[in-house]
Parts: structure tokens; C-alpha cells; sequence
């Protein structure tokens, strides 16, 4: 008789090469919180997006109450009764609490009535069981206050299907506990409520069912009481390690490199203390909203630290710019290869050569064109970079060979330690291994690296300690003969606390 | 408990700097402040007031139109030669033409940012220079005068509605203030017309919410060509004589009122009144500077640009700080610690 009010079947969808999903399929009930998790890069995203309409699926089906339908945007998944809320809230910040609560309400009128809109405001954030007043500015709420906001939007147009996207991560541990009652008080109205957290103890709080995901695939849909924290952890992680993650013996030294103590920086993480040695790999792992970039943005001085200390080869130093940085000789290998690494439409050669453009390949004044071709040549050699000639336009490049431009940019400045964040993300296989050798190759020659990686795999094979951060706290260091992917997804998701 | 709106703030501001300008002039100048000085300034704020207000709306949606000011010639003399070959037609079909003509402008404009994507500041700035030529082209380098117009227009923006004292109200003002006070109502009033707050303040927050965001975009192209058209029939009335130069520079008194009125040249925020206040600004100082002595002719120009950019740097470095103080403020309510990891 009755149907899922939003199903997918079976649906696969890839972004050019990239399978994000394959075969998903998903059936909400009117009524249930449905958590959804899985590690970074499971498909989760992906996933929200074509129930929102924002993706359509490759292949495969949406079905609203049983019926396949085809949701052309977010507007027409609007219109069946589908919305998401995100951690970073979509609010417009100029516009007060009431009109942005109705902004694509359409059946108030032509003539917008204060009076009107203020009152039907006040009802529906009283459903929520929240106070705010309806004529603040959306631009002075609190993150609580602005999901608040979102969600009394989505009630005005009858929601059925409201997706919460990491909802809590941003939130204090009271507001969290109100949005998690808010979840529960929706589900109760019957609405399905999909429910999407790394924070395994507020879904065993919050959920009803409890959907794993992994690269991509359903991988199991149970009842929350038949499930454990331990056998969703090991669902979560359980893929087989590929044997191309060797991880061989450690070079560490036992001369400190940098030394910090208790760094913070204010709103972002705290408490944050270790030491890399000569020689080491020190990783970072955690999950999305662990404050790890911070760590490193902190190091690099893009957001230099308000609190604590940082020694570099025992004296203490402030970082103040990247340039301090890099005249200790650290360097910082983006996440953000095109944001924040590369100089897309330029040459590989200019990217090569452009942290270090003062320094060596000028003469009065002026660039040595034959220098900079001889350094490109000799990094397309070491590292291996597949390229028609050094003037290609670094765009044009695959994923690792970018990765290995930025890479070469950086080692151009003859840095002691080099912070690489999400250092193969989106690059394949093949170039993943040879980024772990190059990183490899430069401790052994006497720097040292902090690598932060969302790929458990990855932080095992090359870590030779292992640093585990959680919504900007420290949880724990563990050595690598130590290291198991459940211990350190564990710690990531607070089910356990190290004793450091 | 009474709060005055950080919008209704800078208006007063605003009114406040105005007198001090005039108050500074006024100290400079001889014979200043008469009821003169009110009617040559209101003839050309009923001009500039009407692209403030057009340069507003585009600039509500995160965009920019330079090529307002040629518009603005491309019109005087379109209407101009309309009415010369046909001196019968009648006012409201001659205003309904400058819409027209205006409105067709602002669609290419609007059509290429929305629908092509390419950014209004490169679109506006090419159309801006093809408009001039097609003026050129259209015009035959030609220039419309005075006797080839019929009376009433020309009469239009001298005729006087009502009078304070000395102080005149003529047509063309006061309909150009009607004309703003209509668009703002609009903008505060009607739901769709907060579409374009929308779009400006989160773009990416109005697709979710299910906004056309690009229908947005070419909706305030469109009503900004056909106001800046309304205004070149303006020019043509008050001038008489039109030539290829006609509305040259208009582009930038334009952002100048927006800007000075307070409207945030990131979009989302500013009001039409407040574009308003900052044409008579603009209009007050160029005015005043004719008559000192001090400033030479060729640094009025310069003094525009000066006045952009202090009422932005201003600006930003006041919300900067705002800002700070919210999140203290912010901070200060908000006792509940962060989470506590067991």
C-alpha cells in the first residue's frame, strides 16, 4: 500500500572518470531520522544532491511516493516537498528573519504585508520551539539560529523529505542537542528527516534507521538499535587496503624539527601539541570539520596562531606570513590545487619557478628564461611529470601532474618541512603511489613532512606517527606500529580519547 | 525599545553630510545659498536621480551597468528625432518610446550577463562603447536642436508645478522624485522585487531557495535601460540640443549617487532613496564647484572619483568593524561553551 515518500533506485552518477556513486539506492519513510554516514568522499554529497535535484543521476531513478520522477533543480524538489539544510546555513544576509523565511513563498501575495509575514514568521520558528525575533538581520545570527532560519524556511513550504547536512558540525554542544530535539520533533509531525553526522553518539541519539555508505555503494540499511558504533566504524572503513600502500621503516632522526605547544587559534581549534623530527612523517587525520587545514594554515602563517608556542629547531618563533614561513623553510602544499596552488593558465615552467622568482633565475632584474627551463627539467625528471614541453599551460595537466607541479614549486624553495594537505585527493592510483614516494624520498633526505589526509589508508602507509583531530581538539597521537584504521577512526569520531 | 535601522542610519548620515557640504560652500561662496541655487540643481538632479536609480536596482544583484550613460544619449536623441519627424505624437507615447528604447538596451545588456555569463562589468563596458558608436552611426553626426522640438517639451522641465517662497518645484523634478519614491515602494513592498535583494546578498542561497536567478539579473537590466531611457527623454527636454556626446560621464555620476547613497557595491543592500540623496550630493558639489574660484574646471572630474572612494573605503572599513563588534557582541551572549569532548 503505502510507498516511500522518496526513494532512489539504483543510481549511479559520474563526473567525467569519477564514479561517485554506484548503484545507491535509499527508501525514506514518512516519520523515521534517517542517518546517513560514511567517510569523507563516500558519496554522501553526491547523494544529497540528486535528491535536491541539483545532479541528476548517470543512471538509474528518483522516486517520490513511489512514482519515478525527474527533478530538474532545486526549485521543482522544492516544490515536491524535498529541502536540505547545510552546516554553512543558506541565508541571505541582508534580508531579515521573516523574509528570508518566505522568500520563495508564493502564496502571500503580491504586496508584502509586515504584519502578515511577521506573525506566520513567529508560528513557524514556534514550531521548531526556537524564539527569534522576525525582524533581525540575518547577517547577526548565530550558525543555530541561521539553521533555524533554513528550516522554518523549508516548513513553510510543506516539507516532506528535509535533509540535514552535517547539521551540528558547527554548533555548540547545546544548540547541537536542539537541533537533534528539532530533528526528532519533525519526524514526529512526519517528515522524513535524513539525518547526515560524523558524530556517532548523536545518531544513536537521534535516528531511527542508519544507512552506511562507502565509495560510493550502499553498503547496509538497519534498524539503530541492531547496530553498534564498532560495526559502523568497521563498515564504514572496511574497504581492503591495496598493497600499493607500503608503508616502509621509519627515517625519522632524533633531532626535533619544529616542536608546538598548546597552538590555537581562536573560533578554529586549541590545545594542539607535537613535535616532527628529521626524517619523520608526522599525519593529520580527521573527519571534515576536525580543524586539521587550520593547523596547517597556522603553521604557514595565512592565520597565524593566537595561542601557544612553536619552536623550530629549539628556538621560538613566530609565524606571522607565509613569507616568515618560508624563510624558515616551511612550505605548504594546498588542498586547493586551483585555488590556492597553481597558476592555472600559466606555463609549468612559470608555476615552477614562481615562489622563487626573486631568488635565483633573475639577472638585473630580469628572468633567465634558459635557468628556469633547466630547474622545469630537471623536476619533470625527478618527479616524474608527464608533460608535452614546459610550456603547457598548467591547466591542462592531469590531477597528479598538477599535484607534482605544485610539488616542484615548493621543493624549489628548498623547504625543511613540508605541510601537504589532501595531497592526493581526486588523483589516481598510479600518481597517488608516486606522491607517497616523493614525500617519502624527501624525509629520507633529511626534511620532514605533516600530512594531512582524509584517506585512512594513506595515513597509515606513510605516517610514521599518526596525529588525530576532532572538531579542533587534539584526541590523540598514535606511533604507527600502533596505528589500525578503526583505532584512528575512533578517536575521529570521539568514541574514544587517548590518554595524550 | 526603539532601534534605528543601520539603513536608516546612513540616510541620516547622508542628510547630514549634505549639509555640511552646502554649509561649506556656503562659506566659500558669495550669494550662495538662494532659491537659485535649489532650481538649477533640482533640473539636473531630476536627470541624474533617474540613473542613480536605475544604476541601483543592477547594482542590488552583485552587477554593474557603464553603459548607462550612452544609453542615456542614444535616447535623447532617438526621442528627439522621433518627435522632429513626428511633432504630433503624443507626450505619453514619446515617454512610452524612451522606455522602449531604453528598455531594448538594458535587454542585450541583461541577456549577455544572465543567460552568456559574462561579467556586467566587461558586457557593460563593450556595449557602453557600441552604443556610443551606434549613436554615432544612427545620428549621422547630426545634432538635434532646440527649434525642431515642440513646445511643450521643451517647456516640460521648467514648467513649475508649485512654489515655497522662491524655491520653484518644476515637472521634471518632481516626477523624477515621484518616480523614485514609486521604485522604492516597489523594492520594500513587493515580494518579487525582493528577489533582487536576494540574488545580490547570496546568489548561490537564491538558486536553492528556488529563485530565477538569472531572470532576476535580466529583469534589472531591462527596468535600469528603460529608467536610463526615461532619463535621456529628461536630457532631451532640458537641453534641447543633442549631439553624440550627449549623456557622456553619466555612467560614472550614476555609481557615484549609488555608492554615496549607501548602496553596498557588493549588492544586496542600499535603497533608491538613498541613491536619490546621493544624486543630489553629486549635483550639489559639481554645481557648487562651477561657481569656486578654487577648483579649476578640469579637477571636478577628479573630485567625483574622490568622493567614490572615500564613501567606499569608508564604508568597508565601518562594516569591518561592525562587524568585529557583532561578533564580540555575539560571543558575549552566547555563554554555552563549546562542546566538552568526554
Amino acid at each position: 500500500m503505502a510507498a516511500p515518500v522518496l526513494a532512489l533506485r539504483d543510481v549511479s552518477k559520474s563526473f567525467g572518470a569519477t564514479r561517485a556513486l554506484s548503484g545507491m539506492t535509499l527508501e525514506l519513510w514518512p516519520g523515521e531520522v534517517h542517518a546517513v554516514v560514511g567517510e569523507n568522499g563516500a558519496g554522501k554529497s553526491t547523494m544529497i544532491k540528486i535528491m535536491t535535484g541539483v545532479h541528476a543521476p548517470s543512471t538509474g531513478g528518483v522516486e517520490v511516493d513511489g512514482r519515478p520522477v525527474t527533478l530538474s533543480g532545486p526549485r521543482e524538489a522544492r516544490a515536491k516537498g524535498v529541502s536540505a539544510i547545510y552546516q554553512e546555513p543558506m541565508v541571505f544576509p541582508d534580508l531579515d528573519v521573516a523574509e528570508n523565511i518566505f522568500i520563495s513563498a508564493t502564496d502571500l501575495g503580491l504586496v508584502q504585508r509586515r504584519g502578515l509575514l511577521r506573525e506566520r514568521a513567529r508560528e513557524l520558528i514556534a514550531r521548531i520551539g526556537m524564539s527569534l525575533d522576525p525582524d533581525r538581520v540575518a547577517s547577526g545570527l548565530t550558525l543555530a539560529e541561521q539553521q533555524a532560519v533554513e528550516i522554518a524556511r523549508a516548513l513553510s513550504q510543506d516539507v516532506r523529505v528535509l535533509i540535514m547536512d552535517e547539521p551540528t558540525a558547527s554548533l555548540s554542544a547545546h544548540e547541537a542537542g536542539e537541533l537533534r530535539r528539532i530533528a526528532r520533533g519533525l519526524a514526529a509531525e512526519g517528515v522524513a528527516v535524513v539525518y547526515i553526522s560524523h558524530r556517532l553518539e548523536e545518531i544513536f541519539e537521534v535516528a531511527h534507521r542508519v544507512t552506511v555508505i562507502r565509495d560510493g555503494s550502499h553498503i547496509s540499511t538497519r534498524p539503530i538499535a541492531e547496530v553498534t558504533p564498532e560495526r559502523m566504524i568497521a563498515e564504514m572503513v572496511g574497504r581492503e587496503v591495496g598493497n600499493y600502500f607500503r608503508k616502509d621503516e621509519s627515517h625519522a632522526t632524533p633531532e626535533v624539527l619544529l616542536s608546538v605547544r598548546g597552538l590555537g587559534v581562536e573560533d578554529a581549534f586549541e590545545g594542539v601539541s607535537f613535535d616532527i623530527h628529521r626524517g619523520e612523517v608526522l599525519c593529520l587525520a580527521g573527519l571534515i570539520g576536525a580543524r586539521r587545514t587550520d593547523v596547517a594554515l597556522s603553521l604557514f602563517g595565512i592565520r597565524p596562531a593566537t595561542a601557544g608556542r612553536v619552536l623550530w629547531k629549539g628556538q621560538e618563533v613566530r609565524i606571522g606570513s607565509p613569507r616568515a614561513a618560508m624563510a624558515l623553510g616551511i612550505a605548504y602544499v594546498s588542498e586547493d590545487r586551483r585555488k590556492l596552488g597553481l597558476a592555472l593558465p600559466l606555463s609549468i615552467r612559470s608555476n615552477v619557478t614562481l615562489a622563487t622568482l626573486g631568488k635565483v633565475l633573475t639577472r638585473w632584474g630580469l628572468m633567465r628564461e634558459r635557468a628556469e627551463r633547466a630547474v622545469t627539467q630537471g623536476y619533470r625528471e625527478r618527479l616524474n611529470i608527464r608533460m608535452a614541453d614546459a610550456d603547457t599551460p598548467v591547466g591542462k595537466l592531469s590531477g597528479g601532474n598538477q599535484q607534482k607541479v605544485m610539488l616542484a614549486k615548493w621543493l624549489e624553495t628548498n623547504p625543511q618541512l613540508l605541510i601537504f594537505d589532501e595531497p592526493t585527493r581526486g588523483i589516481d592510483v598510479g600518481a597517488k603511489a608516486e606522491v607517497h614516494d616523493l614525500i617519502r624520498q624527501f624525509v629520507r633526505q633529511g626534511g620532514a613532512a605533516l600530512v594531512i589526509s582524509s584517506d585512512l589508508p594513506e595515513v597509515l602507509a606513510l605516517g610514521d606517527r599518526i596525529l588525530v583531530m576532532r572538531e579542533g581538539r587534539q584526541m590523540g597521537v598514535i606511533p604507527h606500529e600502533a596505528a589500525t584504521q578503526e583505532g584512528v577512526m575512533r578517536l575521529a569520531t570521539g568514541q574514544d580519547r587517548d590518554a595524550a | 525599545m526603539t532601534r534605528v535601522s543601520p539603513g536608516a542610519l546612513r540616510l541620516l548620515a547622508l542628510v547630514l553630510v549634505l549639509l555640511l557640504v552646502g554649509a561649506f560652500f556656503a562659506s566659500q561662496i558669495e550669494n550662495y545659498l538662494n532659491a537659485r541655487l535649489f532650481n538649477r540643481i533640482s533640473s539636473s538632479v531630476a536627470i541624474v536621480a533617474l540613473i542613480a536609480c536605475a544604476q541601483t536596482l543592477v547594482i542590488l544583484t552583485r552587477n554593474i551597468d557603464l553603459s548607462l550613460g550612452a544609453v542615456v544619449g542614444f535616447t535623447a536623441y532617438g526621442t528627439g528625432a522621433l518627435v522632429t519627424a513626428v511633432p504630433d505624437l503624443h507626450p505619453a507615447l514619446l515617454a512610452l518610446a524612451a522606455l522602449g528604447i531604453g528598455a531594448g538596451f538594458g535587454l542585450v545588456n541583461g541577456l549577455l550577463v544572465a543567460y552568456a555569463g559574462v561579467p556586467s562589468i566587461i558586457v557593460t563596458l563593450a556595449t557602453m562603447a557600441i552604443f556610443r558608436s551606434a549613436l554615432v552611426e544612427f545620428s549621422d553626426a547630426q545634432s538635434i536642436t532646440t527649434d525642431s522640438l515642440p513646445d511643450w517639451l521643451v517647456a516640460f522641465p521648467n514648467l513649475q508645478l508649485f512654489a515655497i517662497g522662491g524655491v520653484q518645484f518644476r515637472a521634471a523634478f518632481v516626477a523624477a522624485v515621484v518616480i523614485v519614491i514609486f521604485v522604492h515602494l516597489a523594492l520594500t513592498r513587493l515580494r518579487p522585487a525582493r528577489a533582487l535583494y536576494a540574488v545580490g546578498s547570496n546568489p548561490e542561497a537564491a538558486e536553492m531557495a528556488g529563485i530565477d536567478v538569472r531572470r532576476t539579473v535580466l529583469a534589472a537590466f531591462v527596468a535600469a535601460g528603460a529608467l536610463a531611457g526615461l532619463a535621456g527623454l529628461f536630457f532631451l527636454a532640458r537641453f534641447g540640443n543633442i549631439t553624440v556626446v550627449a549623456g557622456l560621464g553619466f555612467e560614472l555620476k550614476s555609481i557615484a549617487a549609488a555608492v554615496l547613497g549607501g548602496v553596498n557595491i557588493f549588492g544586496g543592500a542600499g535603497t533608491v532613496v538613498g541613491a536619490l540623496i546621493g544624486a543630489i550630493l553629486v549635483d550639489l558639489i559639481e554645481n557648487s564647484l562651477v561657481r569656486w574660484d578654487l577648483v579649476s574646471e578640469f579637477w571636478r572630474e577628479a573630485v567625483l572619483g574622490l568622493l567614490i572612494l572615500s564613501a567606499v573605503t569608508g564604508d568597508a572599513l565601518l562594516m569591518r568593524r561592525l562587524q568585529r563588534l557583532r561578533i564580540r557582541r555575539d560571543k558575549a551572549a552566547a555563554p554555552v561553551p563549546k562542546e566538552a569532548t568526554p
